[in-house]
């Protein structure tokens, strides 16, 4: 699944059916070339973040948590992943030869258990998803 | 054969580590094996008003040099500038400045004054950058006008930082071309071999 395809679904609680919030973005950790948490807007409380652990389902029309107290406020290491520095979407792509191949436009994504399958460049390249070695301020670092 | 890259072009170039950061930017060359190797990069901070680094980065911890940027595994393989200029220097250029240095054949000729380095990267990224050749501005001697030439180097010379020593054969492939430049160092090392 894209990252734009799945972008403002509903999150919804099992518990009592309401929703939780909407999906406004991701937070990966490129070392591990996985989606980490669910940043989400519109959330009852102050707490905007969806651990990925805690999903249920990641569906077709919604996302299914258990209840709604698993939207949290960042953790450390995810307000870290989090940064304005470590987004991916449309930030250069270099390669470790020393080549830049284009800029992220959106990133294909494992639904079932969050894994990184592709990014996929604004010129149409793509590169697997295993091949992505780190998301920095400067650049996305891939394998060559 | 391997890219060819001007060594000017390198000035610059952002540092990049895997995890996506620039730390650094190329500052300078510095040679090693008497000028026919690069054996590290000395290091600029990023931005305008950044200074010089008081560390440098050796070509071994090079994992890929290209148009666009130099990639490096983390910032812990940098090395202070002066451990990284005692292990290359040994004798080598002399501490003399390669650019605008006299190329002189074996036969007493001046070919011209060196005004850039041709660096040919090996595909595997972590294989040594080997100094091909100078680009010269040409000596009016040569009657090939004014404009930059390519000359092939052996895989060894001497320099002193005064004057580079080339085979008199080399100016048989002089050329100012930098996409056929690669044949012409070919065909010249090989002539070179095959002569021994």
């Amino acid at each position: 699944m894209l990252f734009s395809q799945a972008q403002g679904r509903r999150v919804v609680s099992t518990a009592d059916a309401d929703t939780v919030g909407l999906i406004d973005g991701y937070v990966i950790d490129p070392t591990r070339q996985q989606v980490v948490a669910l940043n989400l807007k519109k959330t009852a409380g102050s707490g905007d973040v969806l651990p990925w652990p805690d999903l249920l389902a990641f569906g077709d029309d919604a996302v299914t948590v258990e209840r709604s107290t698993v939207v949290v406020e960042a953790d450390e290491r995810i307000a870290e992943l989090s940064g304005k520095h470590h987004t991916i979407l449309r930030k250069q792509v270099l390669t470790t030869s020393g080549q830049q191949i284009g800029k992220v436009q959106d990133v294909d994504f494992d639904p079932a258990d969050g894994r990184i399958l592709t990014l996929i460049l604004d010129n149409q390249v793509q590169v697997a998803g295993t091949n992505l070695l780190g998301v920095g301020s400067y650049a996305v670092v891939v394998r060559s | 054969m391997s890219t060819l890259i001007r060594a000017s072009a390198l000035a610059k170039l952002p540092v990049v580590t895997f995890a996506g950061e620039d730390i650094a930017q190329l500052k300078d060359i510095v040679y090693a094996a008497n000028g026919g190797q690069i054996g590290a990069f000395t290091l600029a901070g990023r931005g305008i008003f950044a200074g010089p680094l008081k560390t440098s980065l050796p070509w071994a911890a090079v994992v890929g040099l290209g148009p666009d940027a130099v990639i490096i595994e983390s910032e812990e393989v940098l090395q202070p500038t002066s451990d990284v200029i005692g292990s290359a220097g040994d004798g080598a250029t002399g501490g003399g400045d390669i650019l605008k240095s006299e190329v002189l054949t074996d036969t007493g000729t001046s070919l011209g004054r060196v005004v850039d380095v041709i660096i040919g990267i090996g595909g595997g990224g972590r294989d040594q950058a080997d100094v091909v050749g100078y680009e010269i501005e040409p000596a009016e001697s040569l009657g090939r006008g004014k404009q930059h030439l390519l000359i092939p180097l052996p895989d060894t010379l001497a320099a002193s930082g005064e004057h580079l020593m080339v085979p008199a054969s080399a100016s048989d492939y002089l050329t100012d071309d930098l996409s056929a430049f690669g044949t012409a160092v070919d065909a010249f090392r090989s002539q070179l071999a095959g002569g021994r």
